[in-house]
C-alpha cells in the first residue's frame, strides 16, 4: 500500500521513465512529482495534462457505456454518491521522442486524480508501462 | 521564502522561515504549521477530511469517530486510520491534500481581517503529508486566478446554484450532473460540496465552468451570503486544546456554514 512518494519512486523504476506525477484533474494541482517534466515546469505540466484528462473524463464519446452494457445508476441521487469507476482507464499521447501515459486512480471517496508517467520512447516499453501504472493505481488505494 | 507567499500573507512567510509550529487563524479558516510546513487546514467554507471520507461511505462515521476517540488525544488520527486497515496510505494522502488545499484556499483569501498565530498547537489528524508554506500560498493564488479565467463572476460562488434551462445547452459531465442533481434553488456550492463529500473549490470551479457553458444561471446581484467566517472566539482558544474543544470547534464550523 504505497503512499504518494513510494508510488512515485516505483513509477520512476518503470524502464524509460523520465518523470512521474500525481495530478488532480479538476483543479490541475500536482499532489506530488518525481524526475523531470517537459519544459522543466511541474506546475504547467500538471495543469495541462489535467485539462486533457478532464476532457476525456467528461466528454460523452469516452464516458458512454459500451453497447449492450447494463445502465448503471449514476451520481446524482440525494447524498450524491459518485460513480466509483472512472469510465476512462488511461490516456496515451505519443510524441517523436516520448510517451505520456495518464492512468486514472479510482478512490472510494469523491476525487479526480490520475498518475502521469513521462516515458522515453527508445528506452521505454509502452505496454509494460501501462501494466505497471495500472497496478500502481490499484495498490495506492487498496485498503 | 519566495515573494509569492509574501503577497498572500507576510506572517505565513515569516512563520515558515522561522520553522514555527502552531495554528494560523484568519477570517475564513485556519492553517496548522509544524516546523514551518503546512500540515493541515480547516475552513467553515470547506468540507473537512471527515466529511470527504464519510459522505460517500468510504469510511463509516462510527469508524471515524472511533479513530478520533482512540488516536485524537495523541494527535495521530491519520496514522490510526491506516494502521487499523481502514485506509491505504495513498488514499489518506490524496484525501488529506485535497482537504488541505481546499481549506487553505479560503483561509488565504484576501481579507481585511486580522491574522493571528498560536504557537505550539498541533492538529489531531497528525502529520500526513506536509506541504511547504510557499507552495500552499502559490496554489491558493493559482486557484483564484483559475476561477476568474473560467468565468469572472465571483458572486456565483456564494449564491444558490440555479440550473439554467436554455435550448441547445451542452450536456453536463457525469460529475457535474451529480452536482446539478443537488441544486434545488436554495443550496449554495458550499452546501452541495458537503453533501457530495467533494472539496468546495472543486464545486466552485465546476459551477463556474457550467455557468460559462450556460448550464447554470449567473446571478445578476452581488451575493447575499458572504463566505462563511470563523466565530470570533476561535482565536482565543487555550494553548493546549483538548478533544472536547476541537469537537466544539468542528460543530461550530458546521453550524456556521
Amino acid at each position: 500500500m504505497p503512499g504518494i512518494d513510494a508510488c512515485l519512486v516505483q513509477a520512476m523504476e518503470v524502464p524509460g521513465a523520465l518523470g512521474a506525477s500525481i495530478v488532480d484533474w479538476t483543479s490541475g494541482l500536482a499532489l506530488g512529482s518525481a524526475g523531470d517534466s517537459p519544459g522543466g515546469d511541474v506546475e504547467s505540466t500538471a495543469a495541462e495534462t489535467a485539462e486533457l484528462a478532464r476532457m476525456a473524463a467528461e466528454y460523452r464519446s469516452f464516458t458512454a457505456d459500451p453497447p449492450g452494457a447494463v445502465e448503471l445508476p449514476e451520481g446524482g441521487q440525494e447524498g450524491g454518491q459518485a460513480r466509483k469507476s472512472p469510465a476512462v482507464e488511461d490516456l496515451i499521447v505519443t510524441t517523436p521522442g516520448t510517451y505520456h501515459l495518464m492512468r486514472f486512480v479510482e478512490t472510494g471517496f469523491d476525487s479526480s486524480v490520475f498518475l502521469h508517467l513521462w516515458l522515453d520512447r527508445d528506452a521505454g516499453n509502452l505496454a509494460l508501462a501501462r501494466l505497471r501504472m495500472a497496478d500502481l493505481a490499484d495498490r495506492m488505494v487498496l485498503g | 521564502m519566495t515573494s509569492a507567499a509574501v503577497a498572500v500573507s507576510p506572517m505565513l512567510a515569516r512563520l515558515a522561515d522561522e520553522g514555527a509550529t502552531g495554528v494560523l487563524v484568519r477570517d475564513h479558516g485556519v492553517l496548522y504549521l509544524a516546523d514551518g510546513q503546512v500540515v493541515h487546514a480547516e475552513s467553515p467554507a470547506a468540507p473537512g477530511i471527515d466529511v470527504l471520507l464519510t459522505a460517500g461511505g468510504r469510511i463509516a462515521r462510527t469508524g471515524w469517530d472511533e479513530a478520533v476517540q482512540r488516536a485524537g488525544a495523541r494527535r495521530e488520527v491519520g496514522r490510526f486510520l491506516v494502521e487499523s486497515g481502514q485506509l491505504a496510505d495513498g488514499e489518506l494522502e490524496i484525501c488529506h491534500l485535497g482537504a488541505l488545499h481546499d481549506a487553505a484556499y479560503f483561509t488565504l483569501a484576501p481579507t481585511g481581517g486580522p491574522t493571528r498565530f498560536r504557537y505550539g498547537v498541533a492538529h489531531w489528524l497528525g502529520r500526513v503529508r506536509p506541504v511547504a508554506a510557499a507552495e500552499v500560498a502559490r496554489e491558493a493564488r493559482r486557484r483564484r486566478a483559475l476561477l476568474d479565467a473560467v468565468w469572472p463572476y465571483p458572486e456565483i460562488d456564494s449564491a444558490p446554484v440555479l440550473p439554467a434551462v436554455l435550448p441547445g445547452s451542452p450536456v453536463a459531465a457525469p460529475r457535474q450532473r451529480a452536482l446539478l442533481a443537488l441544486a434545488d434553488g436554495a443550496r449554495t456550492p458550499a452546501v452541495i460540496a458537503r453533501l457530495l463529500g467533494r472539496p468546495a473549490f472543486h464545486t466552485l470551479l465546476d459551477v463556474r465552468r457550467m455557468a460559462a457553458a450556460g448550464l447554470v444561471e449567473t446571478p445578476s446581484e452581488p451575493a447575499a451570503q458572504p463566505t462563511a467566517r470563523l466565530p470570533g472566539w476561535v482565536a482565543a482558544f487555550p494553548d493546549d486544546p483538548d478533544i472536547a474543544l476541537l469537537r466544539r470547534l468542528r460543530d461550530a464550523l458546521e453550524a456556521n456554514l
